[in-house]
Parts: structure tokens; C-alpha cells; sequence
């Protein structure tokens, strides 16, 4: 296991320069490419490149503090430029490559949203994004200075003695407790949340989390998650490369379309560490034919960790039987519970050993106690997420916020080391969340047993989607526009998908449309609205006028009218399925 | 060209009218309202059904549109 108190260095640039110098050709990135052979980066090499991009970036004018968005797609040189940016003290920000289906518009309303919060200073993409960003980063009201493209830059020459001591000397001057990076939460108009972190919160998580699964140098990380999201950003890259193991990066647009290359890099490389969100463990498990694992062996994954979505049991049997005689341990099935805002991990089951499954008591549970029950008819199987990691802590409330009994179960509210100190820019949804004492307030219900975590819902409305989180606001907003859906008549919510093992989006619109033609030319044209923010609502529920339930708010009551939808006996909701 | 049988794949799975709905040689899936990464799975598999074929990801991966998938799906079919 890594002993994280000889690792040296208080800040990013610092650690990874001390690999860069004490393991200089170990791999530090494999850039994982499903038509070539891999690109690899050493330590070393990563570093030296980085220290170019560094050099680029302060002479175009970036400074330490300024924000800069990169929205890139997978591409070698995107390790070493993000670390560039980190090595002249400004905050890298990896944004969400536009999918084709958005709606160009809709694409610079998210950036404007974002620029309002996060303050976005620079824009680092690809020539061909350039038409598509330009008129944002032309606008009077952005925060934007200006669009490059690094990829384009050429970096043939060496650097100069005076120009690396330039850039030591702003190195100086990064300090632990200063902001290392901002992430953004999902949404798509402008209801993101930026959450900046500090160098001393990733690195104390880094240590934190590498001592909860037993970190060694021999460790490979193998990853297809985006690194927009926390789970691909800390987990599978900054986790890496803060101590000194490899990572093998995987295009996470080319993993959709073929999941086989998750195993083959696993297996070509012999990664030892990787992390899912549930719905993957179903799609492998269904879509993975024999034909394609021929030649694949699991043996040397020892953990693969479920996060990002409710951990389902089912999955996890699914997956087991599916891949066991490929080499699959049945132990290396682990789960985590985390969170941007604690910088990721709050808690993680023991290596080595698989997530614990225990079945609950349904009724019981639903008046908020846990009680073991042996009734299959009345169970519910909930799967552990592990135990408290160090410099952290867990309490469960109730609505008032205050802690229930050990048997009760409640919101999960959380206190960590490696904490973010508020929304950027957003004090308000910040006081919702945090109170004087530090507590984070998740929204997520859970509870513990035998000290370990126990996540079985939600007290926000949000939707995750395959792992990523849907605002139902996002969607209401944007099918309340369409053309004879009643004005503010709608609702979205999660709908489960068994079959997939994750939520999908339905939607609820009151219309005065009443035949048969005239509702399935709505539902397409919801279903396009839809495609417009890039979002994909699965089900279309249509309802005469003053068929939606009102809340106290006079605004349609999301879980009335989805307890509704689930009884399935209104002949007045039209559905195509 | 698209056949008729795959285009009836395609909307089936998707709960689309194949009347109101335009898929050709270039369409790509983002273009198919529906079409999204999670229900890409299950239109290969349904279309795996329908034809009695298999596919490999990574043969899928290179089919960037409809047209390609047909010809994917007639390739596996003269075998």
C-alpha cells in the first residue's frame, strides 16, 4: 500500500513533479484507443509537455485564479494541458463536449449560465466547436476574454532557463489552500452548480480515499467515465496521478457504442481498479456476447466500484454471472457513496470484500425504520455502499435536521476534510446545503448499519439518468414550450428501468389535443424538444386540461401526479407505452 | 439503401411512426428522436433479433450512421 506521508508536495504541480522526478518512466496516462494503439505518457514526459502548455497559456495572458474551460474531445494532449493549466495557478474546468442533437442556441444559453456562475475566463476547444462558440465569446455581457484552440499549438521548441524559471516562480506562489479546479453539476440552462476545490481537499481526499481501498504503486486504474464528472475526474484521474499509479483513459463516446473496450484495455493492461455507475453492470452484462470476451481474462480487476446511482443487487448478480467465468472475483464487486461537493468519496466497502446486500422490512422502511425482515414478499435488498472513510463524517436527520435514532433512516448529511466551500458564486442554494457547523446536506436518504451506508433514495426530485444527474426543472421548462402543451401543465420525474438498471425521464403535459394523430404528433415533437437540450425523455404521458394535481405552491406536484402515473388505471392518460 | 425491415426495427424500438419519421443512408442516431446512448443498446439487440445476426462493438463503432448499419447487418448475412 502507498504510504501517502512520504509522498512530497502540497499542491498538484508540486506532487506530480515529484513523480515526474522520482518515477520519471513509469506510465502515468495510457490514452486507450479503440482503431490505434494506445498513446503512452510517462511521468516524465507528461510533465514536460504540461510545462510548455504552461508557458503557452501565461504568454496569451492566463493568470493564476482565471477559469478555463476546456471542451475537448478524448485526445492525448488533453492530460498535459490540463495539468498546464494547473501549473500556472489557474482553475481548469472540463466541460461536456456538445452532443450533435443540441440545439446550437441551447449549447451557448448552458455556457451562459455557466459563464454567470463560474465566471469563465478562457474557452479551450477544438477548431471545429469554433463557429458554434465564437458568437458566446462574442457577446458584450460574457466573462469570456477569449477562444483558443490547443491542440493546434506547436510546441517544437524547448524551454528556455529564464522562461522555466518564470513559471517556478508563479509555481511559488500556489498555495495549498488556494482553488485547484471547478466542476460543474448536470443541468442544462443555467442550473448548474460550480464547485471550486482546493490543492489541500484533493489531496486529502486523494490520501483519504487511496487508504479506504488499500492504494498501491502496482495499482492500474481503467476508465470510460467522462472526465466532466466527478467520479471519471477524481476517481480515475486525479486519484492517479496524485499517487503516482497509472491510468488508462478510454473515449467514453466510443465505450457507449462498443463496451467491450472496457474489458480489453482491463485486460491488455491488467488494471486492477475500476468505477461504474450501475446502469454499465446491466449493459455489459446483457450486450457483452461470448464471441467478444474470447481472449479477455478479469482476473486482475480486484475492485470495481458501483457509484453515481442507486447500487442495485440485482446488477451486481447480473454481472457476477455473467462475467464469473471469465475471471471475475465475486469480491472485487465493491460500491461507493460520493459527491462532488465532498470532493468525491464519503464512503466505500472494504477491498476485497463484496458490497454487503441485507434485506429490509418495505413497510417499516417507509415510516422510516430498519428492520431486518426474512419475508421476501415484504423485502426490500439494499446494497451496502461501504464504510465512513477517514476525515469524514456521517449523521442521518430527519426533516427538522435532526439526527434520528441509530435504527432510523433520514437524509444523509455529511462533514469532510476535503469539503468545497460553497457554490461559486451562489450563496443562496449554498445556505440550503451547508449550515455554520459544516454539515453538507445531501438530499439523498439513507441510513447505517453496522457502520456501513445504506442509500435507498432521494429527497430531491433530481433524475439520474445512467449517472448523471437530470433537474426535472431542465425538462419541464423546456416541454412547457411546446405547442399545445398548457402552459406550465407539466411534469418530469424518474421512471425505473429494470432492465437498463437506471432511471429514464418521463414526462406528464396536459394538452387539449384529444385523437389519436394529434397526441402522437405531440409526443414527437416533446420527444424533439427534448433532443434540443440534449435530453432524452423516454415516456410521454398526455392528460386533458386540469388533469395534474396541484401542490400547496399551485404548481403541479411532482410526486402526486407521478404516484398517479404509477397506479396505471386513469383512461384519460394517453401513453404510446 | 435502407430496407423497410430495418427502418421498422429502428422505429418499433423507438416507439415512432415509420410514416412521419425520415430515415436514410446518412441519417446518424442523434438525427432519431429517442436515439440516445441507452436505447442504442437496445435497438442493436433488437436488430440482432429480428435479423438472426451478431454484432461486435466495436463493428458497431464504426457504423456512423444508418447506411453503415445496413450495410453491416447485409455483410453478416451473405456469411
Amino acid at each position: 500500500m502507498i504510504d501517502f506521508s512520504s509522498l512530497q508536495g502540497n499542491t498538484l504541480w508540486e506532487r506530480w513533479q515529484y513523480f515526474a522526478q522520482t518515477t520519471p518512466d513509469k506510465e502515468a496516462i495510457i490514452h486507450y484507443r479503440a482503431a490505434d494503439e494506445p498513446v503512452r505518457w510517462t511521468y516524465a514526459a507528461l510533465l514536460e509537455t504540461a510545462n510548455k502548455f504552461s508557458l503557452y497559456l501565461k504568454n496569451i495572458g492566463v493568470k493564476k485564479g482565471d477559469v478555463c474551460a476546456i471542451i475537448i474531445r478524448h485526445n492525448p494532449y488533453f492530460y498535459p494541458f490540463y495539468l498546464g493549466i494547473t501549473g500556472i495557478g489557474a482553475l481548469p474546468s472540463v466541460l461536456a463536449y456538445p452532443n450533435p442533437r443540441l440545439h446550437p442556441e441551447k449549447f451557448r444559453q448552458g455556457l451562459t449560465g455557466m459563464a454567470q456562475r463560474s465566471g469563465l475566463d478562457w474557452i479551450f476547444t477544438e477548431t471545429e466547436l469554433e463557429d458554434l462558440i465564437l458568437p458566446f465569446v462574442e457577446d458584450k455581457e460574457t466573462t469570456v476574454n477569449e477562444l483558443f484552440f490547443p491542440l493546434e499549438w506547436n510546441f517544437h521548441k524547448e524551454i528556455d532557463k529564464e522562461s522555466l524559471q518564470e513559471l517556478n516562480f508563479i509555481r511559488a506562489g500556489i498555495k495549498e489552500n488556494e482553488p485547484m479546479l471547478l466542476q460543474h453539476s448536470s443541468g442544462t440552462t443555467g442550473l448548474q452548480k460550480p464547485v471550486v476545490l482546493s490543492h489541500s481537499a484533493i489531496l486529502s481526499h486523494v490520501e483519504n480515499y487511496g487508504k479506504s481501498i488499500e492504494l498501491s504503486e502496482n495499482d492500474k486504474i481503467v476508465s470510460w467515465l467522462p472526465l466532466y464528472h466527478d467520479m471519471g475526474l477524481i476517481a480515475a484521474y486525479h486519484l492517479a496521478l496524485a499517487s503516482g499509479v497509472t491510468s488508462i483513459q478510454i473515449d467514453p463516446f466510443e465505450w457507449v457504442l462498443a463496451p467491450i473496450l472496457l474489458f480489453m484495455a482491463a485486460s491488455e493492461e491488467k488494471a486492477t481498479l475500476t468505477w461504474l455507475p450501475n446502469f454499465a453492470y446491466n449493459l455489459m452484462a446483457s450486450k457483452l456476447s461470448d464471441e467478444e470476451m474470447e481472449d479477455i481474462t478479469l482476473e486482475s480487476l480486484r475492485m470495481i466500484v458501483n457509484c453515481s446511482e442507486p447500487v442495485r443487487a440485482e446488477s451486481h448478480k447480473k454481472f457476477f454471472e455473467r462475467f464469473n467465468e471469465f475471471g471475475l472475483n465475486e469480491n472485487a464487486l465493491g460500491a461507493m457513496y460520493a459527491m462532488a461537493e465532498t470532493t468525491l468519496t464519503v464512503t466505500q466497502t472494504e477491498p476485497g470484500k463484496r458490497a454487503a446486500e441485507i434485506s429490509i422490512d418495505r413497510e417499516s422502511l417507509s415510516s422510516g425504520k430498519v428492520v431486518i425482515s426474512n419475508d421476501e414478499t415484504k423485502n426490500r435488498v439494499c446494497v451496502s455502499s461501504g464504510n465512513i472513510i477517514e476525515e469524514c463524517e456521517i449523521k442521518i436527520v430527519d426533516n427538522n435536521r435532526d439526527e434520528v435514532d441509530g435504527d432510523g433512516s433520514g437524509e444523509i448529511a455529511v462533514k469532510s476534510i476535503s469539503m468545497f466551500s460553497g457554490y461559486r458564486n451562489y450563496p443562496e442554494k449554498t445556505a440550503e446545503v451547508l449550515d455554520d457547523e459544516g454539515w453538507y446536506y445531501t438530499g439523498d436518504i439513507g441510513f447505517l448499519y453496522n457502520d456501513e451506508l445504506y442509500v435507498i433514495g432521494r429527497k430531491k426530485d433530481v433524475i439520474i439518468v445512467a449517472g448523471n444527474n437530470v433537474y426535472p426543472e431542465d425538462v419541464e421548462d423546456v416541454v412547457g414550450k411546446v405547442e399545445n402543451v398548457l402552459p406550465g401543465r407539466v411534469i418530469a420525474f424518474g421512471e425505473d428501468d429494470t432492465e437498463l438498471g437506471t432511471e429514464q425521464i418521463s414526462i406528464v403535459a396536459e394538452t387539449n389535443f384529444e385523437t389519436e394523430e394529434e397526441l402522437k404528433k405531440l409526443r414527437l415533437d416533446i420527444l424533439r424538444a427534448g433532443m434540443s437540450v440534449n435530453i432524452n425523455i423516454n415516456k410521454v404521458y398526455l392528460a386533458p386540461s386540469r388533469w395534474l394535481i396541484k401542490s400547496s405552491s399551485g404548481k403541479p406536484s411532482r410526486k402526486a401526479n407521478r404516484e398517479r402515473i404509477k397506479n396505471k388505471n386513469d383512461e384519460q392518460v394517453w401513453s404510446i407505452k | 439503401m435502407i430496407s423497410d425491415r430495418l427502418k421498422k426495427i429502428i422505429c418499433d424500438e423507438l416507439y415512432l411512426d415509420p410514416s412521419t419519421i425520415e430515415i436514410n443512408d446518412q441519417t446518424e442516431a442523434p438525427q432519431v428522436p429517442g436515439w440516445d446512448s441507452l436505447n442504442h443498446a437496445n435497438i442493436i439487440v433488437a436488430i440482432e433479433k429480428d435479423y438472426g445476426v451478431r454484432f461486435k462493438g466495436l463493428e458497431v463503432l464504426k457504423c456512423n450512421n444508418v447506411g453503415a448499419l445496413q450495410k453491416l447487418v447485409d455483410s453478416k448475412l451473405s456469411n
